[in-house]
């Protein structure tokens, strides 16, 4: 896969609306090694905890989705102590599949909704709102969709 | 009267019969010989029953590959006779040269060509005997060598005339074809024209086989699906075709139109794994013609021909069919699919759920999203629409009878509504018969809209970002390195 001069300028725009727009807790890295790209950070709950977000830049962005992973807490508990990992792909959790690491996907915008004008910026951000639906859920025992709703999706 | 002017004088007027034209002769039933005589028309015979084309509808007609004929004529002139096969219709009613046949009926006939009459013992079974003849070069019944000299042709069997006639006919599949297209397509040059067709359920299918239709020579076939029982109350493929491939469906369909086209298939899935054989196929391509469903396909086709600078139209209907519509693009200078859903995000999301696939995309696969397909009928005014500025592409700035409806489709988008479908904007739409301003049903609605100076795909996202982001885009330092 090489990547085009057109992606990797879009890349490098895309870190700095994330530095640009307060996200400065996440950006976007190149791993030399495999000339390859993704954007990561820590993002802190308002309980203050802490949890690892990873999205894996695929070939074909900004056409093709990326998808976004919760690295840590591994695994990552439901209400009942049961690894949100294992249900797989859940309307409730609004989770999609998860990855072979075990990490728990996060449904920011289905594949059927995503459009190139999409900016990771609002992927982290919706990463974050469902952060803290997971921690009413752990609180409440309620699905998760019950506090994200149908997580508005138009950009 | 002599048995052979009785002969030829019956096979002259079964021949006016046969093609609803007035001859010297005509058929009567004679009633006291209990036997069908020719007699001079005008003749008005007592005892004697009128034959009509409906009474004598009943010759059996063999065709033969004139284009065949031609390639092997110098064989079959040296040798003096080779073996042709038919595909034997309706129990033999009609006998075609397997060579013109893109699907067989099953039963296989053969024969023995011969040129001139047949010499020594006949062999078994049908014979065919070419010779020369005196009859205007125009008709089906003549065919004209390589070295410009008319024949006609007559089957035996077992060394008699047929007892059940048949008449020889020489189709010349691309003459004739053309002559019917003449005139208001360019034939010449869609001939030349390559399309990549994505996605060929119901309405992809349909465009397609109009393209072949009006002459489109080169086609390239993208579909993972094959034809379903469900598909057939749609799709153009029918029963008999249930569990093929639809790019192979289509394909004989595209062929049985338009024997000379040429016709890649690729059955494949429309994703990201694909891209780069997806990318090739829209390079060589002249037009994209896209018909599926999903918004991702869409948008990965429409970033793939907004680089390779080719045009594509995109068709789809809205749910339950209950209308449809069509995007144009061509890239740089109008919208893309990009520009259309950051526009109109919602005009571009209500789509039609026609396969468990759609609806599996929509929907999350614990939550399934119920098959809603409309009718074949509502889907057909979408395709025949999206066939014609498909061609009104591919004919581009070259003189054509369809140039003046350049002036009627120069919208980027296209809305056509079925029914006032409730629950929707348009649900309370005035009746066709009261509305003169109004939107209704049954009419294309040509719609302007911006193309997005800043999109994503088409156009500068750079500047879009600098505006929207405050960043510039000229000092963007390098990313952060991580191994
Ligand atoms: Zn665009």
């Amino acid at each position: 896969m090489t990547w085009t001069m057109t992606q990797r300028q879009r890349l490098a725009a895309e870190h700095q609306i994330l530095q640009n727009e307060g996200f400065t807790q996440f950006g976007v890295y190149h791993y030399a090694t495999y000339d390859s790209y993704n954007a990561s950070g820590t993002a802190t709950t308002s309980s203050g905890r802490n949890y690892q977000l990873f999205c894996i830049i695929p070939p074909g962005y900004p056409t093709e989705r990326p998808s976004l992973y919760i690295t840590d807490p591994k695994p990552l508990l439901n209400y009942h102590g049961a690894a949100i990992s294992g249900l797989g792909v859940s309307h409730a959790m609004h989770t999609l599949e998860p990855h072979s690491a075990g990490w728990v996907q996060i449904c920011h915008w289905r594949s059927a909704r995503w459009h190139a004008g999409i900016v990771l910026q609002k992927v982290f951000l919706k990463a974050m709102l469902w952060l803290e639906a997971y921690e009413q859920h752990l609180a409440t025992g309620r699905d998760l969709a019950d506090f994200v709703g149908t997580m508005q999706e138009a950009a | 009267m002599s048995n052979g002017d009785q002969r030829s004088m019956i096979r002259e007027a079964m021949q006016s019969i046969a093609q609803r034209k007035p001859g010297k002769s005509k058929l009567v039933y004679d009633k006291t010989k209990r036997t069908i005589v020719a007699v001079s028309e005008g003749v008005t015979t007592a005892k004697a029953l009128n034959i009509t084309a409906d009474d004598a509808d009943m010759f059996g007609v063999v065709t033969l590959s004139s284009g065949w004929l031609r390639e092997k004529w110098p064989h079959l002139t040296k040798i003096g006779s080779i073996p042709v096969n038919f595909s034997s219709w309706d129990d033999g009613d009609a006998l075609t040269q397997l060579e013109l046949c893109i699907q067989g009926s099953g039963t296989q006939a053969p024969a023995t060509l011969v040129f001139g009459q047949q010499q020594g013992s006949p062999p078994e079974g049908m014979v065919i005997s070419i010779t020369p003849t005196d009859k205007p070069t125009h008709r089906a019944d003549v065919f004209v060598s390589p070295d410009n000299i008319a024949y006609r042709a007559e089957l035996f069997e077992s060394g008699e005339p047929a007892v059940d006639r048949r008449e020889v006919v020489f189709a010349d599949i691309e003459p004739q074809l053309d002559l019917r297209r003449a005139g208001i397509l360019e034939t010449t040059i869609l001939k030349d024209r390559t399309v990549l067709c994505i996605g060929l359920g119901t309405g992809g299918a349909h465009v397609a086989v109009e393209l072949a239709k009006s002459g489109v020579g080169h086609f390239m076939l993208v579909d993972r699906d094959r034809l379903s029982v469900g598909n057939v109350v749609r799709h153009p493929g029918g029963i008999s075709q249930v569990g093929r491939a639809k790019v192979n469906v289509t394909r004989d369909l595209i062929l049985e139109k338009n024997p000379n086209a040429q016709v890649d298939v690729h059955a494949v899935d429309v994703s990201f794994e694909n891209r780069e054989m997806i990318a090739g196929l829209v390079q060589a391509a002249d037009l994209v013609v896209c018909g599926t469903d999903n918004r991702q396909s869409k948008l990965l086709i429409n970033e793939l021909c907004v680089s390779a600078n080719k045009p594509a139209v995109y068709g789809g209907a809205f749910r339950r069919a209950y209308g449809g519509q069509i995007l144009r693009v061509r890239p740089k200078e109008s919208p893309c699919q990009q520009c259309f859903v950051s526009a109109l995000p919602e005009e571009a999301s209500d789509v039609e759920v026609s396969s468990q696939d759609d609806a599996d995309a929509i929907a999350y696969s614990d939550r399934p999203v119920a098959v809603e397909p409309g009718l074949s009928l509502d889907v057909l005014p979408i395709a025949t629409q999206l066939a014609k500025l498909a061609l009104l592409e591919l004919l581009a700035d070259k003189s054509s009878t369809l140039n003046v409806l350049k002036r009627d489709f120069d919208a980027p988008w296209y809305l056509w509504l079925n029914r006032p479908e409730p629950g929707t904007q348009y649900a309370e739409m005035p009746p066709l018969s009261e509305s003169r301003d109004e939107m209704t049903i049954n009419r294309w609605y040509g719609i302007y809209f911006e193309r997005d100076e800043q999109c994503p795909v088409c156009g500068d996202f750079l500047a879009g970002f600098a505006a929207a982001y405050g960043i510039d885009p000229s000092q963007l330092p390098a990313l952060p390195e991580k191994d």
